[in-house]
């Protein structure tokens, strides 16, 4: 019989094998590298709604029902996100007796303070319907949650008066134009936040739009990458906290550089002996406002001059003076990710003559704090000379302050709303707050050098963080 | 020890103090501006008579006022900054036109003016015009105040016709200079150690020739002096109720990079400001001669009109980027922060010597010789070569390089780390220099590399360029290979009336060529060839022995005796513009290539005043071989040859008649074959088939199959492999370094593989198969040989039966024992010494090192491959072509049947 395979295959499989083992083994291997693309989600496949979506759309809710006949449980996701109640988790804060939530529901800020009694034009950036029912109604309906202001084409859908669609919305045509929601559905919202194009975030605004790379490398790059890229979303519930409306946050709740760049080290060993101090924005967002100038000052204080002239950039009638800069170099704090402080309604003001909105968490001895790159918002806002506490006035509507330009009326007509008491006097206090920047992210060739930290002219002011002097030459910590 | 303790304590809580107060006024925004240490006290300034000038009203005495508390003495005689070559200035020079080895003395071709010597025919240079030129980088003392001889210069005898007194007037006759108005320039403590020295009024006043003034003028525009037309008008605001200067206004401070950057190049700390360029200006000496820039901004951030800028991330300077300062590594000499360092003496048991100066100490005579590498100013202050810290000094290549870098030692004891930490220059240098010819505005025809257009023009496109590189020898021994700029420079000389060679003065020069601020008539007539009445670019350039002739000849009437034109090839050292592993030179190619860096020429001029071949400078470390090459254009090339240096590169290096000779082998054994083969084709078919009766016999075991087939596999991959090593520029498909590991790997195979079974014939006493029976052993031979020449075409049997036992044939036999035994081992041999060279360099010098070594190799490995022909062609001679190579497979082979009593 004859053998199926000679024996001499046998001494060839040997020599092949005595060959390329050893050889194998020396082989001088490349390093793997380490694709961050790799661990950006998988996107759905569009289901174009065109054919899908029938029917007569007379109000928003119409649209809902008809979303949620296939999106059963979407609706009642949603109204668990902070989307939806504009209010965190309670925390327990240890200069209140009793936990508090923070959010654009409940506590103020010092953009345009508060919305509590602005739900009429604040609301515009609800993801939900039927503000004028007031909050407790508008809340309890699933049919109130807008469906559009997140998947709707940006072009064929807008947000008016007390969260419901602007008029003249073809309903129909937003509604059949649904899908995952892009830059333009959240930079509607938080391009635009504080009441205009790049006012509040410093590393937001509506150049992120059409960004190239030298804006930022993730959005502007090959990639093309939509804020869900990194936003991870389940359930609607979307990754990412804003630092300045929480008091402490999970990190399992936030975004970070870590969920794409795993285990990723930089080329020079000299950048990577500052990880555990410097975080990675603080390198690789070097300038706030890139390309759209962001609001640093706001003075309330100007606002309801008689005659003079309203100018976008320096000053409105309704809203005061503004100072705006662009292309600018952060502040930097330590930051372990949570505020050390979080200014709730009634707390009383600052000691110092400075009222900390918020004031991130975190110092050269706490060795989960990085040096953090943040954009500081300096206000001059009205607060109760009396009860010492600062005061969110009425602004929009009829009777508000931008109507009626008499600030005690604007501030006796919150009063009932907020639940804190107006004395009758009030002034202007200055007001810090601060914005955690982490977009417009640069790549390696356009991150801070070694010099601008550690010469001269550094960028950073390391006594106030805590240094006996640059730490290249006195050591880190 | 107390009062280093007290210091340390009051500049501790000083510092404290000060971060306490900016940190109280700092906005959280605003970072802070930091000024210069505020730890140097108020102080008197004095004159040169000692008295404070708030009285006198006269110029600062820098010896008297900083002489207070520092031993300003000991200073100025302990730096060579300040001395620049005038104290081994030797007046009896031997002729030589080189008096010290340092800018004092020593002539630079670039600068061109000689500083002349006492006795010389023709005066040039006076100390005078030499300070009046050159001061703006000469910081004051040593020979701004001291004649060759060690006297004042105030004090000596004045005459027109010493050159230390003397001044060359522009119709060429000398006067006398007078030391005593213009006064003498002391040390310039400002200079170096203020924030902000003033050090264009300084310029202005050294070269109005108004020495005395220049230190005091280096403190304009602080708001502490200002010139009063008829004095110094000494402003008291900024002195304090005791006529002491406050120390704020002033800002002494240790020198930073832009102090050193007044004299010596292109630095540029503010990284905020586009860096833009001083190209090929000699008043940025070392930008100047190589390209070198000290800065931390990245290139594509600079102002530098760069070709493929955007592409170049990287800094100028890596040390720059990381905050070093030039004093980091050129150290005053006695700076105790530096103690580790200077304790090269130390006894062999002692790591440490704790015993160091006080900083008191120190500072009351700090050492002003600064701590020097041994390349660039090859000839400054020889004793203090290699004193500073070098890069394996700070670096540990071992550990940088461990991960990636095959051959560590091999590469370290051959490539010097600025080879490929300097990989390409990004700022243009000085080319040529042509002093043979002379511009309007008496300048020579200067040549820029790197720069495409005017160096210093908006729109010229900087290419920058890669340096040549060239043996080094260190001040330990070690000779490496260097990055390097070659400057050309061309120059008439004469023979002066002491019969000493002298470059032409640029006044006799001038006076040749040139006749009332244009060309004289009789040079045009020679030089301008298209009659415009103006010399162009290539008209003003000694091509022709006409134009030679007249300028000879002019030159002559001037009374210079047998002008000539020289020319000298100067190296200059690249050690700064450093950059980190990323973009360095780590591509094995980058060397091991047909285009080797190694080997990569640089240009020298674009065409040579009449055809002369310059001299390599001799006068510095620099030693490699080479070559003056000239293409068809004119143009001057250096070309590196480092196989003379018994360099041996892989991949680039080869010796031609070595690869001839084995492609011939090769070739030849190939082309013979086949025509052998070919002959016995049509032969056989003329013939019966299956004459020979055969049998069919186990011919090899197992083991000898497995043997055979292994060595075979790893011959031909070695084979394959070795050729790309050899010629990496045909094979540019495959990794260096992967095939180069290969290489190594299956030679180890092949090693083991030949162990196993010289083991296994000696055990199994099958090691006579191969030896050739002495007896009879040529006849035998003939007999075989005879065979194949005629007998096989015949289709007569094997003269020699091939059994188990006796399997070869003589001519077999004594092939095997060939490849096997000599040629195997020794190529086992070359190939361990080759690779042992990273670990063991002494055992390959012993055998010649790889320029013998490396060519041996190849040699025997062409043997290798036209073996292989040879052999596989005779498994076709069998009973059947393929029969033999059926039998080394399976073991079982039909072989001929010899009748028993033949043979």
């Amino acid at each position: 019989m004859k053998k199926r395979f000679p024996s001499w295959t046998l001494g060839l499989l040997g020599i092949l094998l005595l060959i390329l083992v050893p050889v194998l083994y020396f082989l001088p291997r490349a390093q793997s590298k380490n694709d961050p693309a790799a661990y950006l989600p998988e996107k759905l496949v569009h289901v174009d709604h065109k054919d899908i979506v029938q029917g007569e759309f007379k109000t928003g809710q119409d649209v809902t029902r008809a979303c949620l006949e296939c999106h059963e449980d979407a609706a009642a996701a949603v109204m668990k996100t902070t989307h939806w109640t504009w209010e965190s988790k309670a925390f327990d804060v240890p200069w209140r007796d009793e936990d508090v939530t923070i959010g654009k529901a409940n506590q103020i800020n010092n953009f345009c303070i508060g919305s509590q009694g602005n739900e009429n034009k604040c609301m515009a950036c609800h993801a939900g319907y039927g503000w004028e029912e007031g909050r407790e109604t508008q809340q309890a309906n699933p049919e109130n949650v807008d469906c559009l202001a997140c998947h709707a084409d940006t072009g064929a859908y807008g947000k008016g008066l007390f969260g419901n669609p602007a008029e003249g919305v073809d309903l129909l045509a937003a509604a059949q134009s649904v899908r995952a929601p892009t830059r333009e559905n959240c930079g509607k919202c938080h391009f635009d936040g504080g009441g205009g194009n790049g006012v509040k975030h410093g590393d937001l605004d509506e150049s992120l739009y059409f960004p190239d790379e030298n804006l930022d490398v993730h959005m502007g790059g090959e990639l093309d990458m939509q804020c869900t890229d990194c936003h991870w979303t389940e359930d609607h519930q979307i990754l990412g906290r804003m630092v300045a409306d929480n008091y402490t946050i999970d990190p399992k709740e936030q975004v970070s550089c870590e969920q794409c760049h795993v285990n990723q080290q930089h080329e020079d060993e000299r950048i990577n002996t500052h990880l555990s101090s410097v975080a990675c924005q603080t390198c690789h967002v070097p300038a706030l406002a890139l390309e759209d100038p962001t609001k640093v000052t706001w003075d309330w204080s100007q606002a309801g001059q008689e005659g003079r002239e309203d100018d976008h950039f320096t000053y409105l009638k309704i809203k005061g003076e503004f100072v705006y800069d662009k292309n600018f170099a952060p502040t930097y704090l330590w930051f372990n990710g949570n505020n050390e402080y979080r200014y709730i309604l009634g707390d009383p003001l600052g000691k110092d003559g400075i009222t900390y909105i918020n004031k991130p968490a975190g110092s050269i001895e706490d060795a989960t704090a990085k040096i953090f790159p943040f954009k500081l918002h300096i206000a001059n806002q009205p607060y109760d000379v009396k009860n010492n506490y600062l005061l969110q006035p009425v602004t929009a509507g009829k009777d508000g302050f931008w109507t009626t330009f008499d600030w005690n009326s604007a501030f006796e007509l919150a009063a009932p709303i907020t639940g804190l008491a107006y004395s009758g006097e009030y002034d202007f206090t200055e007001t810090y707050m601060y914005w955690a920047t982490t977009h417009m992210v640069q790549p390696a060739d356009k991150a801070l050098q070694c010099d601008s930290c550690h010469s001269a002219n550094s960028r950073m002011d390391w006594a106030a963080l805590g240094y006996p002097g640059d730490p290249i030459e006195w050591g880190g910590r | 020890m107390k009062r280093y303790t007290l210091i340390t304590i009051i500049g501790l809580s000083l510092l404290t103090l000060a971060f306490g107060i900016s940190t109280v006024l700092a906005a959280p925004t605003v970072a802070p501006v930091e000024k210069a240490s505020t730890l140097h006290p108020n102080f008197i300034l004095l004159d040169a008579d000692g008295v404070n000038v708030l009285e006198s009203g006269k110029a600062v005495s820098t010896m008297q006022t900083c002489g207070q508390c520092h031993d300003t003495e000991f200073i100025a005689t302990h730096a060579f900054h300040s001395d620049l070559g005038l104290s081994d200035y030797n007046n009896s020079s031997n002729g030589s036109w080189n008096a010290s080895t340092g800018s004092f003395g020593e002539w630079d071709p670039l600068t061109y003016r000689f500083l002349s010597q006492d006795g010389d025919e023709r005066l040039d240079l006076s100390t005078a015009e030499w300070l009046m030129l050159y001061g703006d980088r000469v910081v004051g003392g040593g020979p701004a105040t001291t004649s060759r001889d060690g006297e004042a210069l105030t004090d000596l005898p004045t005459s027109k016709s010493n050159p230390e007194t003397a001044i060359l007037n522009e119709g060429g006759t000398a006067s006398v200079w007078n030391w005593d108005k213009s006064g003498t320039m002391e040390m310039n403590c400002f200079l170096c150690h203020l924030e902000n020295p003033n050090t264009e009024a300084r310029s202005e006043a050294i070269h109005a020739g108004e020495f005395g003034n220049a230190n005091t003028a280096t403190l304009l525009s602080l708001n502490i002096v200002s010139d009063g037309g008829e004095g110094w008008v000494w402003n008291a605001e900024a002195f304090n109720e005791a006529g002491e200067l406050k120390s704020e206004v002033i800002g002494i401070q240790d020198p930073t990079n832009a102090n050193c950057a007044t004299c010596h190049g292109e630095v540029h700390p503010e990284t905020e400001e586009a860096l833009t360029l001083n190209a090929c200006d000699l008043n940025y000496p070392q930008t100047a001669t190589t390209g070198q820039v000290v800065s931390g901004q990245r290139i594509n951030e600079s102002g530098v009109n760069l070709s493929g800028k955007n592409d170049v991330a990287r800094s100028w300077d890596i040390h720059a980027e990381r905050q070093l300062q030039c004093t980091d590594c050129h150290y005053a000499l006695n700076n105790p922060a530096h103690a580790s360092e200077l304790q090269s003496n130390n006894p062999e048991h002692l790591v440490y010597d704790p015993r160091s100066l006080e900083i008191s100490e120190y500072l009351e005579r700090p050492d002003h010789n600064v701590a020097r590498g041994e390349s660039a100013q090859f000839n400054v202050a020889p004793e203090y070569k290699g004193t500073m810290r070098r890069c394996e000094n700070c670096h540990d290549y071992s550990k940088g390089h461990a991960d990636w870098l095959p051959y560590i030692e091999t590469h370290m004891d051959a490539v010097a780390c600025e080879t490929c930490h300097i990989p390409q220059m990004y700022a243009p240098a000085i080319q040529t220099y042509d002093w043979t010819v002379i511009t309007l505005d008496g300048k020579a025809l200067e040549t820029c590399r790197g720069v495409e257009g005017n160096p210093n023009e908006v729109t010229s496109l900087v290419t920058g360029y890669e340096p040549v590189l060239l043996n080094r020898t260190n001040i330990d021994g070690d000779t490496l290979l260097a990055p390097y700029n070659l400057i050309t420079s061309f120059y008439w000389v004469y023979d002066d009336a002491n019969g000493n060679k002298r470059p032409v003065r640029l006044v006799d020069l001038e006076a040749a060529y040139l006749e009332n601020g244009d060309y004289a008539a009789d040079i045009l007539q020679v030089f301008d060839a298209n009659g415009d009445g103006m010399l162009g670019s290539d008209e003003l350039r000694i091509n022709s022995p006409a134009k030679e002739e007249i300028v000879k000849e002019k030159l002559g009437a001037l009374g210079l005796n047998n002008p000539r034109i020289e020319g000298m090839v100067q190296p200059y050292s690249i050690n700064h513009s450093v950059t980190r592993g990323e973009n360095a030179l780590n591509e094995c190619k980058s060397c091991h290539n047909a285009d080797s860096r190694v080997a990569q020429s640089i240009k020298l001029a674009d065409s040579v005043p009449s055809g002369i071949t310059p001299d390599f400078d001799i006068n510095n470390n620099v030693n490699g071989s080479g070559d003056f090459v000239t293409d068809e254009n004119g143009a001057l090339y250096y070309q590196p040859t480092p196989v003379d240096d018994d360099m041996y590169v892989f991949g680039s290096s080869r010796v031609s008649w070595i690869d001839w000779l084995g492609a011939l082998m090769f070739a030849g054994t190939l082309f013979g074959v086949a025509g052998h083969g070919t002959m016995r084709y049509f032969s056989s078919r003329k013939q019966a088939k299956g004459h020979a009766r055969t049998e069919r016999i186990y011919m090899y075991d197992a083991y000898r199959r497995f043997w055979h087939w292994l060595q075979t596999t790893s011959i031909v991959i070695l084979l394959f492999t070795g050729l790309i090593i050899h010629r990496p520029d045909i094979f540019g498909a495959f990794s260096f370094r992967g095939v180069v590991t290969v290489h190594n790997v299956v030679a180890v195979v092949l090693v083991i593989n030949a162990l196993l079974s010289i083991f296994y014939h000696i055990a199994t006493a099958r090691m006579q198969e191969y030896i050739p029976r002495p007896y009879g052993f040529f006849d035998d031979a003939i007999v075989q040989a005879k065979y194949y020449m005629t007998g096989i075409f015949k289709g007569e049997g094997h003269p020699f039966e091939k059994r188990p036992d006796n399997r070869m044939n003589p001519i077999q036999k004594a092939t095997y024992f060939g490849i096997l035994n000599v040629l195997l081992p020794l190529q086992m041999l070359t190939g361990a010494l080759m690779w042992g060279v990273q670990k063991f360099p002494q055992v390959a010098n012993l055998f010649g090192g790889l320029t013998f070594l490396a060519p041996f190799h190849s040699l025997i490995a062409w043997t290798f491959a036209t073996f292989i022909v040879g052999h596989v062609y005779m498994t076709t001679t069998g009973a059947t072509p393929l029969e033999a190579m059926r039998g080394m497979v399976t073991g079982y082979e039909e072989v001929e049947i010899h009748a028993k009593d033949e043979g």
